[in-house]
């Protein structure tokens, strides 16, 4: 079963200054379940604002976020965590992982959350990279790694614990073309055949031509929303 | 808890780590040391005997009283024995950086004035028979392997023999002290030995006496006898100043200037420093881990254990530069008893002292660690990415 999204009626606010940045606007939102979105629009239009209150890392001032059949607005911060744990995966544009881990151990983190024997983990994660094709690149420290092997690691990683959403903030935003295609293979891969729910924010239409949808924000509204479903797979 | 994290974070600044590591060794081997010292020279104060008396000049413990006070102070009521101690302030001259003491003293009263101290060789009769003989401590019998029977050389400074030779003593016996008010290394020879050679020229320099010990029978008020001393001489042709041996060595001690409080202002102020440079790293430690602990908490770990893992590095450095120092300090100890114990005979590493640096290092990592795993607990994911993404 893969989860959709409903973001109603959210506004969110930031203060600097003394004055006062509405970035979200009464924005009303739902996503299907299983499909892959990337969201765009111009930079300062509230894509990572609107990604992190999705995954539960920041709270809304006013409206409902619905993931699933859980409401995030209600939840506490530990809650929260415990939420976030168990149901969503996290790739930023760069340095996702942590430097003194080697691949492995990186992917490991999470599964450290869950109830499993650490031959459980260790299987897990190994099958997390086998997935993303990093099998013979384990023992490797993120230096050791180029920037497209770190995102790959950083992806098994966001699906080592089995969560049924994934959100990229920019995951492809510091590769080449190449490489970035080819993280973006996998992204749709995930798709298609784990039916995960992905959110992806890019800048790059081509990147967003992975992508079954494309949501387009702008100024904390919502603009039109593309379908090439039609493109993309053929 | 990800424990493989926290030692890896450890790990991942094999100089920084070992850096602190070392600092805060330095500290609780600082603190084991000073506190020794200061433990140290108050159980030297606290193990005098309370019914032995002191009697010196009162200008000053290196002006020496007459001879004849001995006769005066005898008809003192309370005071059953009385033994006269002469600094003799000589060298062994093979080892001229050595440094043990010699005192002349009465033979007659001196054995049964410090029963703490015992013979483990030789005898106490051959001492007395011999004009020329010696008492010597354990540990210069073990440092310079003399042994009862044989003949030690020493060189006067203060008294010289007019045929120019080394003073000859004959060792009868080793003792051993039971007492840290009295240490391992002194040499003890015969007053007599010394004022005869005098008297008959064979040697040259002042006559007299530097402290009387006045024992005092059971029961005795120490006070009335102090007073009744004093007031005796209170003419002249010295005055002079009875004081009980606690009173006597707390002088003996303060001496050395006000050591024991000058050690341990210094060893405050280093562990101050220390505590700051500590606490400094860990926060720069903190500031660094902003990304890696906001990926965490997105990745769904509490704010509770980003914060633990910052503490717990900073315990854990700490917890091992406490080992290092404590592990230094009882690697060392010996050599440090064998330099310090002709002033501070009582030299030791206690329980006590051991448990006070490792509380100090335990306290220093806890309170380095929750500055900025306090930080790290209030930080958002969103601040944390904001900040270095
Ligand atoms: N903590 C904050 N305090 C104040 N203003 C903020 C804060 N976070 C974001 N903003 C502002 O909110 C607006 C939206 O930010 P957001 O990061 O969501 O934009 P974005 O669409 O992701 O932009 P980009 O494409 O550049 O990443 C921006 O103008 C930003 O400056
Ligand atoms: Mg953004």
């Amino acid at each position: 079963m893969s989860t959709s999204i409903d973001i109603r009626s959210v506004t969110k606010t930031y203060h600097r200054g003394g004055e006062a940045l509405r970035v979200l606007d009464e924005l009303e939102l739902q996503m299907a379940g299983g499909t892959f979105y990337a969201l765009m629009g111009p930079s300062g239009s509230g894509k990572t604002t609107l990604l992190n209150l999705i995954g539960g890392l920041d709270h809304a001032d006013s409206g409902e976020v619905l993931v699933g059949d859980e409401d995030l607005t209600q939840l506490d911060g530990s809650a929260l965590a415990q939420w976030r744990a168990e149901n969503v995966g996290f790739i930023f544009q760069g340095f996702n992982l942590l430097p003194v881990l080697s691949a492995r151990e990186n992917v490991e983190l999470p599964l450290l959350l869950a109830p499993l024997s650490k031959r459980q983990r260790r299987e897990q994660a190994e099958r997390a990279l086998e997935l993303v094709g990093l099998q013979d690149r384990m023992d490797h420290k993120p230096r050791e790694l180029s920037g497209g092997q770190e995102q790959r690691v950083a992806i098994a990683r966001a699906i080592a614990s089995d969560p049924q959403i994934i959100l990229a903030d920019e995951p492809t935003g510091d590769l080449d073309r190449t490489t970035a295609d080819s993280v973006l293979e996998l992204l749709q891969r995930l798709n298609r055949e784990l039916d995960k729910t992905i959110l992806m924010v890019t800048h790059d239409p081509q990147a967003a031509s992975y992508a079954g949808k494309v949501i387009h924000l702008d100024k904390g509204k919502l603009g039109r929303i593309d379908d090439n479903t039609a493109a993309a797979r053929n | 808890m990800p424990w493989k994290l926290l030692f890896r974070n450890v790990l991942g600044h094999p100089m920084r780590s070992v850096l602190t590591i070392g600092s805060v060794a330095v500290a609780v081997f600082l603190v084991c040391i000073l506190h020794a010292v200061t433990a140290g020279l108050r159980s030297t104060v606290s193990a005098a005997s309370a019914d032995r008396l002191l009697v010196q000049s009162a200008v000053s413990l290196f002006v020496d009283l007459p001879l004849s006070y001995q006769q005066k102070m005898a008809g003192v009521p309370g005071i059953e024995a009385i033994c006269k101690w002469q600094w003799f302030g000589g060298r062994y001259e093979q080892d001229k950086g050595g440094f043990f003491q010699q005192f002349g003293i009465d033979t007659d009263t001196f054995r049964t004035s410090y029963p703490e101290i015992s013979l483990i060789d030789g005898s106490y009769e051959e001492f007395v028979k011999n004009r020329t003989a010696c008492l010597i401590g354990t540990e210069l019998a073990e440092k310079y392997d003399w042994r009862v029977g044989q003949t030690v050389p020493i060189t006067g400074t203060i008294y010289q023999r007019t045929d120019g030779k080394a003073w000859e003593f004959l060792v009868a016996g080793i003792y051993e002290s039971s007492s840290p008010s009295i240490d391992q290394q002194t040499l003890w020879f015969h007053f007599d030995y010394l004022h005869e050679s005098l008297e008959a020229g064979g040697a040259s320099g002042p006559e007299g006496v530097g402290v009387y010990m006045l024992r005092m029978a059971k029961g005795t008020d120490p006070i009335s006898v102090q007073r009744t001393v004093d007031a005796m001489f209170e003419n002249g042709p010295q005055r002079v100043n009875t004081t009980t041996e606690a009173e006597f060595n707390r002088q003996f001690v303060s001496m050395l200037g006000d050591v024991p409080s000058l050690l341990q202002m210094v060893g405050g102020a280093v562990l101050f420093a220390i505590f700051f440079a500590v606490l400094n790293t860990m926060i720069m430690a903190g500031r660094e881990r902003t990304r890696d602990l906001g990926i965490m908490k997105a990745i769904g770990f509490t704010d509770r254990t980003t914060a633990l893992l910052l503490v717990g590095e900073s315990v854990l450095v700490c917890s091992l530069g406490a080992a290092v120092g404590i592990l230094g300090g009882l690697l060392l100890e010996k050599p440090f008893q064998a330099a310090m114990s002709s002033f501070i005979p009582a030299f030791a590493f206690d329980k006590n002292t051991l448990l006070l640096g490792a509380a100090i290092a335990l306290g220093t990592g806890l309170i380095s660690g929750l500055v900025p795993g306090w930080r790290a607990a209030r930080l958002t994911t969103v601040q944390a990415l904001r900040e270095v993404g």
